[in-house]
């Protein structure tokens, strides 16, 4: 839209879109959803805290990323998996090209912004890196409301989810990084409740939650039809 | 209104002055609101380095505490001069009262090292809604900025106080954007910002200060 007056986003002091997306997925995914004429745009959109990938990407110390920040954050990117897929998925059926156009710039930018997360959040694990389950929304990206509604409840749910998480983290630096990605998905949450017609501030806190309740609540919508297979820490990548 | 100030040589960082003049605004106790700047950038500078402490905490939360008085004083003033209208009245006033209830939180937490209220000049900020809008968008941000700036050198106690805050200043900026037409989230992963980069922001909008 024209009315966003918001700078360029800088890429030049921290990681870039090639170093971060190494494999070309996250470019792919955005490309073959978005088509060519918004990728571009959609590609500013998902990287413009590319100082703060820097500080998340740095390679882990001698001692590596303490376990317990590693088996958190594999929990974040199932559910970072869950939002992308959510969004992607209101695209490719199609409910997002019948919304008003304000409400389907909502949608790609939230799409792409969680994309964006699954690339950080892959990159951060390395070798950790879960692989994507298979999501099934049960018809809810079909109908603009549900999607909505349901985007709404996801929001705000990852947002108590990182609330409750960003104080666990051994390693500072991570510590950081998801605040970062704490106050964007708040963001997220508020934008949403605008364009679902609701207040966009319900509290003046955020309650966490602990990833057992917010498990409960993911397992309860049943969107996850596999669990990902889990890559040992200690096995070889490739055999032979 | 204050003078527009001329760009100066890298000598001569006169907004540094004109900053901490700012935050030594009447009712702050002189002495822990020099050591704000200073000590709140070397948390940053030394974060990994050494490990959080509670006195760092004060130092911290009291920083955080002058960005949330800025922003309830903001609310509360723009609601009484009455000159809001629809959604941005109702902005102002959720708003105002979260901003209230974090003043409240923090002060909790530091009970008597709290620090006082600052004086403070929105001057047009509060009368006119468009300077408004401007207003509420940069403290808005800068407070956002400002807690995912300093979250790594708090105790991991602080650490859960400050996130269920900091969540909802970025709820506030984006509900600010999208009414001022713009992206409500500009970037997948928000921006940092130093104290000194606050202190920076703050004396440009020249709000902190005698009237």
């Amino acid at each position: 839209m024209s009315g966003d007056a918001d700078p360029a986003p800088r890429v030049d002091d921290g990681l870039t879109l090639e170093e971060l997306d190494a494999d070309g997925a996250l470019l792919e995914a955005i490309d073959s959803v978005y088509g060519d004429s918004r990728a571009d745009l959609l590609r500013k959109a998902a990287f413009g805290g590319a100082a703060l990938l820097g500080v998340l990407a740095r390679p882990p110390d001698a001692t590596g990323a303490p376990k317990k920040d590693t088996a958190v954050l594999k929990f974040d990117l199932v559910f970072e998996y869950l939002q992308s897929s959510f969004y992607l998925g209101a695209v490719r059926v199609g409910t997002v090209q019948r919304m008003a156009p304000e409400k389907a710039r909502w949608a790609h930018v939230l799409g792409a912004h969680e994309l964006a997360h699954v690339a950080i959040l892959r990159k951060v694990l390395g070798r950790d890196a879960v692989k994507k389950p298979f999501f099934n929304f049960r018809g809810v990206t079909e109908s603009e409301s549900a999607f909505t509604r349901t985007a709404v409840a996801m929001e705000d749910l990852t947002v108590a989810m990182l609330a409750g998480q960003a104080p666990k983290f051994e390693n500072r630096a991570l510590v950081s990084a998801v605040f970062s990605l704490l106050t964007t998905e708040a963001r997220h949450a508020a934008w949403a409740r605008r364009i679902a017609g609701f207040t966009p501030v319900a509290n003046a806190f955020d309650e966490p939650k602990t990833l057992a309740e917010v498990d409960r609540v993911v397992r309860a919508t049943r969107f996850i039809a596999s669990r990902p297979r889990t890559r040992g820490r200690g096995k070889p990548r490739y055999s032979g | 209104m204050t003078t527009r100030r001329r760009p100066t040589t890298i000598g001569q960082p006169a907004e540094r002055l004109v900053s901490r003049r700012a935050f030594l605004a009447r009712g702050a106790r002189s002495a822990s609101v020099v050591a704000l700047g200073s000590g709140v950038a070397g948390a940053l500078v030394a974060s990994g380095a050494s490990a959080p402490t509670p006195a760092g905490d004060v130092r911290i939360l009291n920083y955080l505490l002058l960005l949330e008085y800025l922003q309830e004083a903001l609310y509360a003033e723009a609601v009484a001069a009455g000159r809001l209208r629809g959604e941005l009245r109702r902005y102002a006033r959720i708003a105002g009262d979260h901003e209230q209830q974090h003043v409240r939180a923090l002060r909790d937490i530091l009970g008597s090292n709290a620090r006082a209220k600052p004086q403070t000049r929105f001057g047009e900020a509060v009368r006119r809604e468009g300077r408004f809008v401007a207003a509420a968008l940069t403290l808005e941000e800068t407070a956002a900025a400002a807690y995912i700036g300093q979250a790594a050198n708090l105790t991991r106690e602080r650490i859960l106080a400050v996130a269920r805050i900091v969540a909802v200043e970025a709820r506030h900026a984006a509900w600010i954007r999208d009414y001022a037409g713009r992206t409500p989230a500009p970037s997948a992963a928000d921006a940092a910002k130093s104290a000194r980069q606050v202190e920076r922001t703050l004396a440009r909008t020249g709000f902190v200060g005698r009237r």
